[in-house]
């Protein structure tokens, strides 16, 4: 990926890096960072609840375990209690069967402490996944040498196009900056049904899990504002770093809160990279 | 700026000047410096004996004196230069009379660097207005010793610097897209090469640069923090001469001379990089594939069409260009043009009439099967510019006229390519007109008192072709819906605002060393760059005025104490400033302003103010010429959305500032220059700790922003030239070694907050094998560390 090297600017082609101390302000209190998924497949709901901590404290963030956490479904205000799993160190729905429905609205409550945190989304309808296939692929400009996936859908709606797809590779979840990917309707969604390449480059018999988000807004621009801000190298060329917005509230206590509140229905396909079937 | 040249020299020389025109009882001339034929500004003329009833030379080198008797001893002296003593007979006094004068350098061991008049500074009007000039700028050791205008003006009091290695400015706390750069009175959207590490202007074809910190003449406006009045050089009228040079990044070359006889001169400038060369030498196959140039190309002709009037034509055009592999390319270009008329109607009237248009585009092209594209955007603005100038008597000068402006912001177009799955994206046009009067008026109220008032009054449409959201509640914002659009047709008003500019500005003459001056200056912005970071880029958007966004608008009051002592070889100046800004625009978090056709959604709107003192100690005369500049100054921005709505410093707010520019001339051979700056560390933001989110650890900023500092930021620069002694050759060379950063400070370009693998910032997943520990860290970049270059520069 040296040529990207150059795409970052001229003058960087003369620079140097190395690593530094700098003092850095703290946090006087902690502040609560919450996770939460709800969507149509049991296992990926639950809401994690850590706390920030200050920046160079190498230690595990600390987990809120004692919080109550409910989901409320609005149109019939059927509450939805989760509980506190020490295994997975976050909450999950007492009832593990319960899961969304499309076209529903849910409502996330926090109690902690004396602080009350909610957040609101819509079970949006999944788009189509049709087929995924791979091919082997030359080394091309921005992308390497190696076997490249590409998703065939159709997506049919006009509105509340924000997608996010996340990729398990042999078990592990891609989450570096560049393994984000986030896609909207700003370039058209023709190519979705003409086949949406995947930006990775996978291997022989890597067995590669994908997962189709459908999300609001809200929370697509919280994801994307992440990964504005692990892009953001603090340069002239950069805006300057704000924590992304999230779309949880708080509506009791004095506190800040970070994190995002996520209704998606999820689509998850998993192939082998096998070159015979190339 | 025909205009304020004609003001000033008449202002500072008292009247001495009068009119280039021949008649029965006057003798008319021209002075030139005798080493390259430029005309000697300011030069007195008088019959010996009779001082005190001779005059200077205008703006040409010319002059007219009254003859009382021939044949007479005429004397032409000029500081600086050898007095030159001529008899003058009637015969002589038929036709205008060269004189040229031979610079004092080696009898006196005195030089001149500037054209001004040595007590320019105490007696003038001016105020905030800095003028650099162009040999000032060669002798300053530079990067990659490319000799750079708008970086040199980051060395006077009051302008800030971006960052290191950008040539972006900021001016008493204006942002970049506040200035208005010019070049002949055309206005250059991005005065950029290479992401902005070195500004457009090719040194050799300038003629000055005139740095005006918001006090304005009221024939210019448009622009909120600052005026950057660069000229072309004109081509001499003598023989055909050129100069150049070779440097480590870049050569020029540039040619002048007459062109038809000697009432019409032409020059080309043109400079070319060769990074592009160096990349083919690489053995990498990745690198070497690659495309990284820039060269521009400037020119221009002047006709004297008689005793009366004068056509100059000027043209810039310049390009840079990216290109990796065959596939990926973003090219982007300047191109200004100007017509300038001047006509001496009589002695005390003047006409200008200027004519210009100036374009920027740039083109990102990337070439794939599937998601191939063509994106480009193109913007121009054309102008039309009247001015005339009235002197009815020796105490007062008049200024009227009119200035139309039409800017066109063409529709971003993005273009799939044949097979591509990505659709186009087109967005609507923005137009402009804007429609300017202005008069200005100064009078001298005793001979110690002068006073100058000007208004300006901007009529701005903006017009169609265009088409305007309506949303929900009246407010744009991401989430607000939108209801309705209204399409305009050509030309036709969608939105108007206008708006008096006031311009006042008076001088105390305490004695011949010492004056006060004080100066108010209000000035509108119709068009700004929707951007939040502090350097531009070639795809920056530029917007204009309309519904949603009102113009900037910027109140200055300054106070300045000017002294010059030891026979005017120092000047001392002291300034102190506030400027009040408002409707100054940024961006809400994760703005997306590139495609958009709703870009008013995407913006947060405030105000501002700065303030600060400037202090400036300089010397022009002499063997060792330079200055010392201290300033202390605070810029603040306030709009809701952003820091809480607090009022937080922009990047470029950086307190404390010296500057310290040496220049030495240890023989005609050798000559050494000298810079130092400090300045205070760029205002940032910093994490304050860190989350989890996604499993990875994210920094945690504080929502107050730039409430952290870089360090402070300091860095010293050298270069000796070597010349060839003047044997009378043709051809003459020189050598510059230059050393950018001499003690090879780590100036940070960018601190970097995230997770350091196995103790190793520069950890890849795929070479470097298991993540074995992980910790948070943080990994500073700087740039240019002790730089050497060496430039070869010639002249025949």
């Amino acid at each position: 990926m040296k040529r990207l090297t150059l795409l970052f600017l001229f003058p960087l082609l003369w620079s140097c890096q190395e690593e530094v101390v700098l003092p850095l302000g703290e946090k006087d209190t902690p502040i609560p960072t919450i996770e939460a998924y709800w969507t149509d497949q049991g296992s990926f709901n639950e809401v994690k609840l850590t706390l920030s901590k200050d920046y160079y404290d190498s230690a595990d963030v600390e987990v809120i375990r004692d919080a109550q956490v409910t989901i409320t479904a609005l149109s019939s205000g059927r509450v939805i209690p989760f509980v506190y799993l020490g295994e997975a160190k976050a909450y999950k729905p007492a009832n593990p069967s319960e899961k969304a429905v499309v076209g529903e609205r849910y409502r996330l409550s926090i109690n902690w402490e004396d602080k009350v945190f909610v957040s609101e989304g819509e079970m949006l309808q999944p788009p189509i996944v049709d087929s995924v296939t791979w091919s082997f692929e030359e080394e091309r400009l921005f992308r390497d040498e190696g076997y490249y996936i590409k998703v065939y859908g159709k997506i049919p709606f006009t509105e509340n196009n924000n997608y996010r797809i996340r990729v398990i590779e042999n078990d592990t979840l891609q989450n570096q900056p560049e393994d984000y990917l986030l896609f909207d309707d700003t370039f058209g969604l023709q190519f979705f049904e003409e086949g949406l390449e995947l930006s990775y480059a996978f291997e022989e018999n890597d067995k590669v899990r994908l997962e189709l988000f459908r999300l609001n807004r809200d929370a697509f621009e919280f994801l994307n504002q992440l990964v504005g801000l692990f892009f953001n190298d603090g340069g002239l060329f950069s805006p300057p770093p704000q924590n992304p917005d999230s779309n949880i509230k708080v509506i009791q206590g004095q506190s800040e809160v970070l994190g995002y509140f996520v209704v998606t229905p999820v689509l998850s396909q998993t192939v082998v990279i096998q070159a015979k079937y190339d | 700026m025909p205009l304020f040249r004609v003001l000033t020299l008449f202002f500072l020389l008292n009247f001495g000047y009068r009119a280039f025109s021949q008649d029965q009882e006057s003798i008319t001339g021209e002075v030139l410096d005798v080493t390259n034929s430029e005309p000697l500004v300011g030069a007195n003329v008088y019959w010996e004996g009779k001082s005190s009833s001779g005059v200077v030379s205008d703006l040409d080198g010319r002059f007219s004196l009254k003859i009382t008797e021939l044949p007479y001893r005429l004397v032409i002296s000029y500081v600086g230069y050898e007095q030159s003593v001529r008899i003058i007979s009637a015969k002589d006094a038929e036709k205008p009379i060269r004189f040229f004068l031979k610079p004092e350098e080696m009898s006196l061991d005195e030089i001149i660097i500037q054209e001004r008049r040595p007590d320019e500074q105490v007696k003038n009007m001016e105020m905030g207005k800095a003028t650099v000039p162009i040999e000032t700028i060669k002798n300053i050791p530079a990067l990659f010793g490319e000799v750079d205008l708008l970086r040199s003006l980051q060395l006077l009091p009051g302008v800030k610097s971006a960052g290191e290695g950008t040539t972006g400015i900021f001016v008493r706390g204006g942002s970049a897209d506040q200035n208005l750069v010019q070049l002949d009175g055309a206005p250059v959207y991005n005065p950029s090469h290479f992401f902005g590490i070195f500004s457009v202007f090719n040194p050799d074809g300038i003629k000055s640069v005139d740095l005006y910190k918001g006090n304005m003449p009221a024939s210019f406006g448009g622009r909120a923090a600052s005026l950057i009045d660069v000229s072309l050089r004109e081509g001499n009228n003598v023989k055909v001469r050129g100069e150049g040079g070779i440097g480590s990044i870049s050569s020029r070359l540039t040619v002048d001379g007459p062109l038809f006889g000697n009432n019409s001169t032409f020059i080309v400038s043109g400079r070319r990089t060769y990074a592009d060369l160096f990349l083919k030498l690489s053995s990498d196959e990745n690198i070497k594939n690659n495309k990284l140039n820039f060269h521009d190309l400037s020119g221009k002709v002047s006709f004297v069409l008689n005793d009366r009037d004068k056509i100059s034509l000027s043209s810039y055009q310049g390009s840079d260009f990216l290109g990796l592999e065959r596939e990926f390319g973003l090219g982007w270009t300047n191109w200004v043009s100007a017509v300038n008329w001047s006509r001496v109607s009589s002695e005390n009237f003047f006409f200008d009439l200027q004519g210009y248009h100036s374009r920027y585009s740039y083109t990102v092209e990337f070439d794939d099967p599937e998601n191939g594209f063509e994106w480009s955007n193109q913007l121009s603005e054309s102008g039309l510019k009247a001015v005339w100038t009235f002197l009815p008597n020796a105490k007062t000068q008049l200024a009227w006229g009119a200035h139309s402006q039409y800017y066109h912001f063409a529709p971003i177009d993005l273009e799939p390519a044949a097979e591509s799955a990505i659709q186009p994206i087109a967005t609507n046009p923005k137009n402009g007109l804007l429609n300017n009067l202005f008069a200005t008026a100064t009078y001298e109220l005793s001979p110690k008192l002068s006073a100058e008032a000007g208004l300006r009054w901007g009529l701005f449409n903006q017009v169609g072709k265009g088409v305007d959201y309506l949303y929900e509640g009246g407010v744009p914002g991401p989430e607000a819906d939108i209801t309705d659009s209204l399409s305009y047709g050509t030309l036709e008003n969608m939105q108007f605002y206008h708006g008096l500019e006031p311009r006042i500005a008076f001088r105390y003459l305490i004695n011949e060393q010492f004056s006060l001056k004080t100066a108010y200056n209000r000035n509108f912005q119709y068009i700004q760059i929707a951007s939040n970071s502090s350097a531009g880029l070639p795809i920056d958007r530029w917007i204009l005025s309309g519904r949603y966004i009102e113009p900037v608008r910027s109140d200055q009051i300054s106070l300045g104490l000017f002294h010059n002592f030891d026979q005017n070889r120092w000047e001392f100046s002291a300034e102190g400033y506030y400027k009040d800004l408002r409707n100054v625009i940024d961006l809400r978090n994760g703005a997306q302003v590139l495609f958009t056709d709703q870009v008013e959604t995407e913006l947060l709107a405030g105000k501002g103010w700065a303030y600060g003192a400037e202090f400036l100690l300089r010397k022009n005369i002499g063997k060792t010429t330079g200055w010392l500049a201290y300033t202390w100054s605070r810029t603040w921005r306030e709009i809701e959305g952003v820091s809480e709505g607090e009022p937080y410093n922009p990047r470029f707010d950086r307190p404390h500032d010296v500057t310290l520019v040496l220049n030495h001339e240890f023989s005609p051979s050798w000559s050494a220059g000298l810079t130092f700056v400090y300045t205070t560390g760029q205002a940032v933001t910093f994490p304050v700790g860190s989350y989890q989110m996604d499993n990875q650890s994210v920094p945690l900023f504080p929502d107050e922003r730039n409430g952290s500092r870089f360090p402070d930021y300091h860095r010293m620069d050298a270069s000796v030239t070597w010349k060839n002694a003047d044997k009378g050759r043709k051809w003459r060379g020189s050598w510059n070694f230059s050393v950018y950063n001499l003690y090879g400070r780590k100036n940070p370009f960018a601190y970097e907050f995230r997770t350091i693998y196995n103790d190793d910032i520069n950890y890849d997943s795929t070479e470097d094998g298991e993540i074995i520990s992980s910790r948070p860290g943080v990994v500073m970049t700087y740039l240019f560390t002790f730089l050497p270059s060496i430039t070869y520069n010639f002249q025949f």
